[in-house]
């Protein structure tokens, strides 16, 4: 054993040795650094999907090299997944983790490596750090509860909405964000109330929001409560129409509801792959069922999109992190789900859509499209 | 009306909270050690489920017993890897390989079933039923009356077979029982296999009302450690009565005040109990055994 260890740790030194000498050339990496498990594995499983497919089409002449690294749901996991990927060849730009809380962990250290980060995270505050090599290709909160709040006032005509959000950051930065957009519009909720992840069932909120006589249900929830929330719903008889959040265009939260009791759900989003649209966004669809064997949803056509603008940079001759920097903060990139162009903070993506649901299918359809819905309401 | 309505859904949540604390009280009474894995087995009863539901395409009663004999089988492969190989350890070395076992399972399934929230098949059917304005679902009934089945035979072999008298005399005091010629390491194992077996029937359960997913188990194993703290360490009608209780804040309680509020209020009340009552509500069996 005393005589096989050192061999052991020599062995492990040429092969590191030589997997660098093996990239040392004129490959240019992209490790994709996301949360495959733990609480966000869903969103996270979309997000790498997404990078994944995109980092497919490699540009004539020049070499790719990714790997993925799940970085669970810790900000350490996160910083020491950058750092090992940093020291691996040529890195161009990280498809980064979509966990806040990840990603605020990780600027100051890609700030320091001058490493481009590309997300589709959609806290906030990631783009508020004066951090110029952070670029989210998914609309934020303004953006999308902006649409959320329009879409019940100007087009459904309600006045009295009911919010239930979930308790956690995402939760409150989403009511946050649609008590500014109400109060833009002259509307006060009758009713909010915030519901723990966890919390079982969700009919005493129900029944308490009924009460407060609301014309309209909005919800900002994770995948699984927006669907026990909408299945308590129809089973209690609710006709009031519900406009729900991003989680409920995910074709994962669908699947978890008869298509009558989606009658008459709406919900925001930055795309819904599933529901059409270009011949583009179609081959993309159809990419993804063939290499996964899953529906996309919108955070894995952001990434798709935020990485192809990458490689679109190289294609164009940028080579280095800082050429792609560049490029993606001076550039408009006409992606399958929007138009991306930064707002000087990293904020790429501006527009979000309304879909919904018939009641005789899972897969919904586009309603209304907001493109700068914030400034638009100003 | 609305009171009624909420009664029932929380009796039916209650009742499945009851399985996951009661397997978990007999793993404990029988070992003195607590299985940290145990939300993690009703997530992997329920996704055992929701994988055999294509295969035998009948109502979630007919899976049931599928179920349950795979999630006994579980239960043995449980004790036989992480508990007999360190049964002569300090109890935190079965802590701690029962939470390894947790992690597994969380992994194993992240693996095999990805990420996405799943529905098991429900007992006997997905309807409403309107019963003099109240709208209950069959599957709220169907937890009730299965979980109360389940619960009463357990008690009836506990209670009137030599079997029972023998899971009850290991649990008591192993080396009497060994003394007595009880094989006490046989019934260890076939407590392990009932507890789990409590967890796959929870999971069934739950599984089809409130999804479950490979992460869901974390949640249910601190309802478990709740209802078992507050009820009496050990004691098993004590961890029925908890399991209500922590249903009674999460459904009750939270149709009066919010959610967060309830569950602030549920942890007030188990403190409250700590220091009035350490020994819980149903604290005997602990007394007799110090």
């Amino acid at each position: 054993m005393r005589r096989a260890l050192p061999l052991l740790i020599g062995l492990l030194a040429v092969s590191s040795c030589l997997s660098s000498a093996a990239r040392a050339d004129d490959t240019l990496s992209f490790p994709v650094l996301v949360p495959l498990t733990g609480f966000l594995s869903l969103e996270g499983t979309s997000q790498r999907n997404g990078a994944v497919l995109a980092l497919k089409q490699t540009p004539a002449g020049i070499a790719i090299a990714s790997e993925v690294v799940d970085t669970g749901t810790s900000p350490e996991a996160a910083v020491t997944a950058l750092e090992r990927a940093a020291g691996r060849g040529t890195v161009g730009a990280v498809a980064a983790s979509m966990l806040g809380t990840q990603m605020l962990a990780m600027l100051p250290l890609a700030g320091e490596l001058k490493l481009p980060l590309v997300t589709v995270s959609g806290t906030a505050s990631i783009t508020e750090q004066g951090n110029p090599w952070v670029f989210r290709f998914f609309p934020g909160d303004a953006v999308t509860k902006a649409a959320h709040a329009r879409y019940v006032v100007e087009e459904l005509g309600k006045r009295q909405p009911a919010v239930i959000y979930q308790t956690t950051a995402y939760g409150q930065s989403g009511k946050a964000h649609l008590d500014a957009a109400f109060e833009a519009l002259g509307v006060t909720p009758v009713f909010e109330e915030g519901v723990d992840p966890a919390a079982k069932d969700l009919l005493p909120v129900l029944t308490k929001a009924l009460a407060a006589k609301p014309d309209v249900l909005v919800l900002h929830l994770h995948s699984g409560p927006t669907a026990l929330l909408l299945r308590q719903a129809a089973s209690s008889g609710v006709t009031l129409p519900i406009v729900a959040g991003s989680a409920m265009h995910q074709p994962s939260t669908a699947a978890l509801l008869e298509p009558a009791e989606l009658k008459g759900v709406c919900a925001e989003t930055a795309a819904s792959p599933i529901s059409g649209g270009t011949p583009e966004v179609k081959a993309f669809t159809d990419a993804y069922r063939a290499a996964f064997g899953k529906e996309p949803d919108a955070f894995a056509l952001g990434q798709y999109d935020g990485m192809t603008m990458v490689l679109e940079a190289v294609k164009a001759g940028a080579r280095s992190p800082d050429a792609i920097r560049k490029a993606l903060s001076a550039e408009t990139f006409q992606g399958l789900a929007m138009t991306y162009k930064s707002d000087g903070k990293g904020n790429m993506a501006h527009s979000a859509v309304i879909v919904c649901y018939d009641g005789a299918s899972r897969v919904p359809v586009l309603v209304k499209r907001y493109d700068d819905p914030t400034l638009a309401a100003k | 009306m609305a009171a009624l309505q909420l009664l029932v859904n929380g009796v039916a949540l209650g009742a499945a909270y009851a399985l996951v604390a009661l397997g978990f009280v007999l793993v404990l009474n029988a070992t003195s050690a607590v299985n940290f894995a145990q939300g993690d087995l009703v997530m992997a009863g329920g996704l055992l489920a929701v994988a055999a539901a294509p295969l035998i395409p009948l109502p979630g009663i007919v899976l049931l017993p599928v179920v349950l004999v795979l999630m006994a089988a579980l239960g043995l492969l449980l004790a036989l890897a992480a508990y007999l190989p360190l049964r002569r350890r300090p109890p935190v070395s079965v802590f701690i390989s029962t939470i390894a076992v947790g992690i597994i399972l969380q992994n194993g399934a992240a693996i095999l079933f990805g990420p996405e929230p799943r529905a098991a098949p429900p007992l006997f059917g997905d309807d409403t039923l309107h019963i003099a304005g109240l709208a209950v679902p069959e599957q709220s009934l169907a937890i009730v009356a299965v979980a109360g089945l389940l619960i009463g035979a357990q008690q009836w072999v506990f209670a009137r077979t030599q079997l029972g008298r023998r899971l009850r005399a290991t649990a008591q005091d192993p080396e009497m029982a060994r003394a007595c010629g009880v094989p006490v390491t046989a019934m260890i194992l076939v407590t392990f296999a009932i507890g789990t077996a409590c967890a796959g029937a929870a999971g069934l359960l739950l599984a089809n009302r409130y999804f479950v997913t490979p992460t869901s188990g974390g949640d249910l194993i601190l309802k478990a450690y709740i209802a078992v703290t507050v009820g009496g360490w050990g004691s098993v009608p004590g961890a029925v009565v908890g399991a209500l209780l922590i249903a009674l804040f999460e459904v009750g309680v939270s149709s009066v005040l919010s959610y967060p509020v309830a569950l602030g209020a549920l942890y007030l009340t188990l403190l409250a109990i700590l220091v009035l009552r350490p020994q819980g509500l149903f604290g005997e069996a602990v007394r007799r055994r110090g």
